[in-house]
């Protein structure tokens, strides 16, 4: 697209139109960061409070009287397994994939229409298979399942960082006398690192977020973080305290990785449509 | 090629043999395991859909045969449903890609400061909609709710966001547009990015306006971009859950009953997972028509 130098007076309204969706998107996070801040009666307050005292009341009752802790390391188990697991099924058919055409076209548009599948479809049959299986709220059945979700988002991503090492690489390898898995650990493997990590953390932020199958397959045991917070509304009231604190902890990790990883993660979330 | 430097590096033909399995064996195990708990389960599904199928194994499971999705067709409450759920997808992906596309071109300037927007632009999407749907729970709360405190204090009545029915079904809108526009705000950042200059150029020589530029040259080079990005969310929003269960649990009434929580609902709550099953056939054909024909213009785009 071609760029003209912007006068002045565009320029500050652009910045001005964009200052005002900046608010609309941001505003909701300062607003709940700001009220797992307050007290009970400031959280509530109207006129809302703008300038309160800050205490962190909320986070100390979260942590102390209720499950979080134990849902944050249940959200962390999964959340990993099913990345490391993802990665170690993806790379390879990745890579297959890129060097050798595998499957072609279709194959990798059959990877692509997995993600299509809305989760709620797949939950009815697995939930009666799993159950027969006795794998009802184990640390074993999110990290599968997880694979559905992720999968896809992994092959297409790796593949892309795959395509982007010219062949010659591969090529020299071999000719050097590398075995086909020596070219892929020895070559491969560290010239996408940053890939493979943008992929793991990918998969991971997917999976610690995900509410509607860990919901259907926990029950007690195995609950994540999304699932407990959820609980917190309950048949006579809302916990908004606990709630706020909760949301507020649970966001950080995927915003760091966001802040760190940028780049790559869009990538990754726009699949095939950016190249 | 590599299989052809390897091959002449190989002269045995076991190994050439072999050589030539080598990239079926590494897609194999991702192949093997995505249609082991997909496919499988697909099938599994269909025959589930032809039974009554209580949730408590020890509950007899009857076979009905086609009478669910007789039953399904001629229930109000599914067509309602389907409805519900074709009005949300319009309003919401509508306004996405129409927001997505105004702050994609807003940004799109050399400038250092645009450039600032993106990051905030993005973060909602890698936020769990769970939480999403908490904090708009929060935010849109009638008596104590900071929206309707906002509509107030200009001077406006305030909006009983999630207690009516046609509200609700904005709020649910209202939500997936802030959960979603940047994405398609990304998608269509990069579509720009990504258009040649000369047709500018040639058409600024020829005295055309900015808005004959827009009309004339952008749209029509941003048309495959934004048609890729109306299909992914068109099937995303088609998927639309959690938000649901948080926000507004299908109601007030069934007037935010979308699809997949209907599913939920018959399945998880109401405890007749075979509806559930039958219900989630219609689903994945629905999904099925969608996808392919997003699958057809993304390949054709990769040719060009």
């Amino acid at each position: 697209m071609m760029h003209r130098q912007l006068s002045t007076i565009e320029l500050t309204i652009r910045i001005a139109v964009l200052i005002v969706f900046f608010l609309f998107f941001m505003f909701p996070f300062y607003w709940i960061v700001a009220t797992s801040l307050k007290t009970q009666v400031d959280a509530f307050a109207i006129p809302p409070k703008w300038f309160f005292d800050v205490t962190f009341e909320n986070y100390i009752d979260v942590l102390s009287d209720t499950d979080f802790l134990n849902q944050a390391k249940n959200s962390l188990i999964a959340s990993l397994a099913n990345a490391l697991l993802t990665l170690a099924l993806a790379l390879p058919a990745a890579y297959s994939m890129s060097r050798y055409k595998t499957g072609g076209k279709d194959l990798l548009f059959w990877f692509l229409s997995i993600r299509m599948i809305p989760p709620i479809v797949g939950a009815i049959p697995l939930f009666v298979l799993a159950a027969q299986y006795r794998l009802i709220d184990t640390y074993v059945i999110l990290p599968v399942l997880y694979i559905i979700l992720n999968m896809p988002f992994a092959v297409w991503m790796l593949k892309s960082f795959i395509d982007e090492i010219p062949r010659e690489i591969d090529e020299s390898a071999l000719i050097d006398g590398c075995t086909n898995l020596a070219v892929i650990r020895r070559m491969i493997l560290p010239l996408i690192k940053p890939g493979l990590v943008a992929t793991v953390v990918f998969c991971f932020i997917l999976a610690w977020n995900e509410f509607l199958l860990a919901n259907i397959f926990t029950r007690r045991v195995a609950v994540t973080l999304p699932v407990g917070i959820s609980k917190f509304i309950t048949e006579k009231q809302i916990l908004w305290g606990y709630i706020t604190a909760a949301a507020t902890l649970a966001t950080l990790p995927p915003i760091v990785f966001l802040w760190f990883f940028q780049r790559n993660l869009i990538r990754g979330l726009t699949l095939g449509a950016i190249r | 090629m590599a299989t052809a430097a390897a091959e002449f590096l190989r002269p045995s033909l076991g190994k050439r043999v072999s050589q030539k399995r080598y990239p079926l064996f590494l897609v194999a195990p991702a192949f093997l395991t995505l249609f082991l708990l997909t496919i499988y389960p697909f099938i599994y599904m269909v025959w589930i859909s032809f039974h009554k199928w209580p949730i408590l194994p020890t509950l007899p499971r009857d076979f009905v045969g086609l009478a669910t999705y007789s039953f399904i067709f001629r229930d109000p409450e599914f067509w309602n449903s389907v409805g519900v759920t074709a009005t949300y997808m319009f309003l919401s992906v509508g306004l996405q890609l129409s927001l997505g596309f105004f702050l994609a071109l807003l940004v799109a300037a050399p400038n250092p400061v645009l450039r600032w927007f993106r990051l905030p632009f993005i973060i909602p999407v890698f936020v769990s909609p769970v939480v999403v749907g908490l904090i708009w729970k929060f935010m849109l709360g009638y008596d104590l709710g900071i929206i309707n405190y906002l509509l107030r204090s200009i001077g406006l009545e305030g909006v009983n966001w999630l207690g009516d029915q046609t509200n609700a079904l904005l709020a649910v809108v209202l939500v997936d547009v802030w959960q979603w526009t940047p994405f398609t705000f990304l998608i269509l950042h990069a579509g720009l990015s990504s258009l040649p200059s000369e047709p500018y150029e040639a058409a600024a020589l020829d005295g055309a306006s900015r808005f004959q530029m827009l009309r004339y040259i952008t749209l029509p080079m941003i048309t495959p971009v934004l048609t890729v990005a109306l299909l992914f969310r068109v099937l995303d929003a088609f998927k639309l859950f959690d938000v649901i269960y948080i926000l507004t649990r299908g109601g007030p009434g069934n007037a935010t009953n979308l699809l997949a929580y209907n599913i939920w609902r018959k399945g998880f709550f109401e405890n007749q997972l075979g509806y559930a099953a039958a219900l989630s056939v219609i689903m994945i054909i629905i999904a099925t028509v969608l996808a392919l024909v997003l699958i057809r213009v993304m390949a054709r785009q990769d040719r060009e």
